[in-house]
């Protein structure tokens, strides 16, 4: 036990790595509001250069960019309506909106101080109950991870605004533009119109930053001469009062945080808003409505979304299987390292848990503290001058798309998903449903096909055994309940009934 | 007479030799990797390239350009000037794309600079699975058509090589169910998902060594220092040894038609990588076998891995066109 308290310890008495965290963690603020820059990007960049470092060096820069970037996308997505990750993206929801009265001071300080409540619970989980959780995690079969990404596009009623017609539209549009590319499961061609450019599909992170950042900067052109939204920066620090009113709130997102980060190949940007939707479920008595500004709505996808960073080091440190995208480059990180990732190294190199710990703490403190720090000056960022912000949007817009995958046909895409989105929200139609598309196309026609495919294409004993497990029997309830309650369906049963 | 040949040859070298050293390389190196971050290929090449910069005198800056297995990086390099300033670093992928109809360049269009190391595949099942060995496996699937669930990456992935191998050997009906990869799809069998895998070595190895998956055998002729106790497969299926040693590898690569020099330069200094401590430690423990080929003999073991696979791949009917289309011999 002393000896696990030395490990975790570390970094917090090592002036070096205690600078790298916090360091890291600045960068990765910034890196993560920055439309276009992302965390992954970010680490995968780092790690080219860290090779040649000492291998603890290496991991508190990395641990510190990805706890700040993942907190640093709620930045703009409050301040601009442009999620600065996909993890933002339904920070953005109610954020924006809390900017729009002038209130993006106190919107940040919530969403800044939730982001650590939620950061600590999800490291609290991977301390105490790592092994059990990844052991969880492994039930899930391909059934079970098409049910949860039914769940996901479900959300679509969550996304959609005004009409749920147009919002099953835009999800529709998304799912397609998710098909693009090789088939994942044969590397047949789908809809590549026998360009090499789009076997790998069109890149999620290209549509994101166009629909998002590029068709918010045309949409912004409209209103030039609005002025400025004066902020009033009256109380950064939310109240004792007001966080006790969100805590539960805020921990019980963070455990849907933990639970969807710890599963392989489902992320922070699903967890936020499957938080976002059960923040809108549960909460009955919102002091503004949902969409319009509400606390609650920034409460859950900020809780989530930093609760599954540590989510997603779970299965990484006990398996040596990435949670996400940026935990697949740590693993890379150990390997070349000699560190050999995998069950084994919580056995072989305790201190490399422990280690870990230590750092994601640190990270999550040095996280609370640069953000209530810089946000006085962070808000004026709303007051700059449109002819000057809407330019450095689409500068960001463009550098952002090409560095995902260096790839100029990317920012092709993204430029043309902007002019769309613009088109799109003139219209009243929703962006946010496009992207869950996007995002769970695959999920969906990759389990649903290996699912279907173990049962030896039997439709029958696919649904038996879907039944003869409790974890799919629940998702499978769930899917149904979420049915049931955000359609009339249950209004035309209950009226067929009353006429028979 | 010998003698004056031997001091002429000489005196060339010395008059030639800077000239080439000043020629190349002039400037830093560009390091096209087929796989993304963190991933296999990029770990490789990542560590070897630092060695083999310090010989080299330059800098390469590497840079994942991944989709399309390794299609679009494999393009790309191939539409640089062939003067060695942009390297390929791959895998295996590219010696199936046209069998597999995904294009018509493969490494016949590159000069390989270094095939600096081959995986070892592996058959592992689950651990509740009610067979331990090979010969147990194809029993039970023998008496269970189509109940045993084998993970696979894909047509033309090691997995499914590994099984065409398998079921050209016995009657083995299984179904294959495909992953985005070996790692998802090792973590589907720890979860139970599929019954049996053929890896990697170096992917399953950590997951062996913790008890969390069994070996059955590995492809090869002979046990692996690593994993001693896991017999070989030529010991239940001896004749699958035609098909051996093979692997999926990685190498360095530059298009076809760049100067002799700048390939000899980068061969000395990816040779001098790969035999660096560093690089074989890596290596050793990560269950790869180091081959550090270049020139003939590299091109040699292309030639053969590329009509192995291929025939395999066609006879067991996942490709998508005949190797005799691109006069691929038959092995």
């Amino acid at each position: 036990m002393t000896e696990a308290l030395s490990y975790f310890t570390t970094a917090w008495f090592d002036p070096w790595l205690l600078f790298l965290i916090a360091a890291g963690t600045f960068a990765g603020i910034y890196i993560g509001a920055i439309p276009g820059l992302s965390v992954t990007m970010a680490v995968s960049i780092l790690i080219s250069f860290t090779f040649s470092w000492d291998v603890n060096d290496a991991l508190c820069l990395m641990v510190g960019i990805f706890m700040g970037g993942v907190y640093g996308g709620s930045r703009t997505a409050i301040l601009l309506n442009i999620p600065g990750a996909p993890s933002a993206i339904a920070t953005a929801l109610d954020g924006y909106p809390l900017a729009q009265r002038g209130e993006a001071g106190e919107a940040i300080g919530i969403s800044t101080v939730m982001s650590f409540f939620g950061g600590m619970v999800g490291i609290a989980l991977l301390a105490i109950g790592a092994p059990i959780i990844s052991d969880f995690a492994l039930t899930f079969q391909p059934r079970d991870y098409m049910l949860l990404a039914i769940l996901g596009i479900l959300l679509v009623g969550s996304l959609s605004g005004e009409s749920l017609a147009k919002g099953v539209v835009a999800g529709a549009f998304g799912m397609l533009i998710g098909t693009v590319g090789l088939d994942p499961l044969t590397a047949e061609e789908r809809f590549t119109f026998g360009f090499t450019e789009l076997w790998n599909g069109i890149s999620f992170v290209a549509v994101m930053i166009g629909l998002f950042g590029v068709a918010e900067a045309l949409g912004q052109l409209r209103q030039l001469e609005l002025p400025a939204i004066k902020q009033k920066i009256t109380r950064i620090v939310p109240s004792w009062a007001s966080l006790r009113r969100y805590l539960p709130l805020s921990l019980q997102t963070s455990m849907i945080g933990v639970i969807i980060g710890a599963l392989p190949g489902v992320g922070g940007d699903i967890a936020a808003l499957m938080a976002y939707d059960y923040a809108k479920r549960t909460v009955r008595d919102p002091e503004v409505p949902f969409g319009k500004g509400a606390r609650e709505g920034l409460v859950a996808p900020e809780s989530a979304n930093n609760a599954a960073v540590g989510g997603a080091f779970i299965p990484m440190l006990t398996l040596g299987i990435p949670g996400d995208a940026v935990t697949a480059i740590f693993i890379g990180a150990l390997f070349i390292h000699g560190l050999n990732p995998g069950p084994m190294l919580m056995i072989e190199q305790p201190h490399m848990f422990w280690f870990m710990v230590g750092n994601l703490v640190l990270a999550c403190v040095f996280m609370l503290i640069f953000g209530l720090t810089g946000i006085r000056i962070f808000t004026k960022i709303v007051e700059i001058p449109k002819g000057i912000l809407i330019p450095l949007i689409l500068l960001l817009s463009v550098v952002g798309a090409y560095a995902v995958n260096n790839s100029v046909t990317d920012v092709y895409w993204m430029l043309g998903f902007g002019v769309l989105g613009y088109f799109m929200k003139q219209y009243g139609y929703q962006v946010g449903p496009v992207i869950l598309g996007v995002i769970l196309a695959r999920l969906i026609d990759e389990n649903w096909r290996r699912a279907i495919i173990s049962e030896q294409e039997h439709l029958g004993s696919f649904f038996a055994n879907m039944f003869a497990s409790p974890l799919s029997l629940v998702l499978f309830a769930a899917v149904v309940l979420t049915v049931l309650s955000q359609t009339p369906v249950l209004g035309w049963i209950r009226r067929l009934f009353r006429r028979a | 007479m010998r003698r004056l040949l031997v001091g002429a040859a000489a005196l060339t070298m010395v008059v030639a030799g800077p000239v080439v050293a000043q020629d190349f390389p002039a400037k830093d190196l560009q390091g096209i990797i087929q796989w993304g971050a963190g991933g296999s290929t990029d770990v490789v090449m990542r560590s070897v390239t630092p060695h083999a910069e310090e010989v080299l005198g330059a800098d390469v800056v590497m840079q994942n350009k991944t989709g399309g297995v390794g299609a679009i990086a494999t393009k790309f390099v191939y539409a640089q000037k062939a003067d060695g300033y942009t390297l390929l670093m791959g895998a295996e992928n590219p010696q199936l794309y046209k069998v597999m109809g995904l294009g018509d360049i493969d490494y016949s269009s590159f000069v390989p600079i270094d095939i600096l190391a081959r995986g070892v595949p592996i058959l592992v099942a689950k651990n509740d699975a009610p067979y331990g060995t090979l010969k147990e496996l194809i029993d039970y699937a023998q008496a269970h058509p189509g109940e045993v669930k084998v993970g696979s990456t894909g047509p033309g992935g090691l997995p499914s090589v590994v099984t065409a191998m398998l079921q050209s050997q016995t009657d083995l009906p299984m179904t294959a169910v495909p992953y985005d990869g070996d790692g998802p799809a090792l973590t589907a069998l720890m979860g139970g998902a599929i019954d049996v895998m053929p890896a990697v070595l170096g992917a399953a190895l950590e997951n062996i060594k913790a008890g969390r998956i069994k070996p059955l055998a590995v492809i090869e002729t002979e046990a692996n220092p690593v994993l001693p106790d896991v017999p070989p497969v030529t010991d239940t299926l001896p004749d699958i040894a035609t098909y051996l040693p093979w692997g999926p590898f990685f190498g360095v690569f530059v298009k076809e038609g760049t100067p002799p020099e700048a390939v000899e330069k980068l061969t000395a200094a990816y040779r001098a990588g790969a035999e660096s401590d560093d690089f074989k430690k890596l290596m050793d423990e990560r269950g790869y076998k180091l081959m550090n080929l270049s020139g003939e003999e590299a091109r040699a073991f292309l030639d053969r891995w590329q009509s192995v696979t291929s025939w395999l791949v066609y006879d067991a009917g996942i490709a998508k066109k005949s190797p005799e289309e691109f006069g691929i011999p038959k092995p």
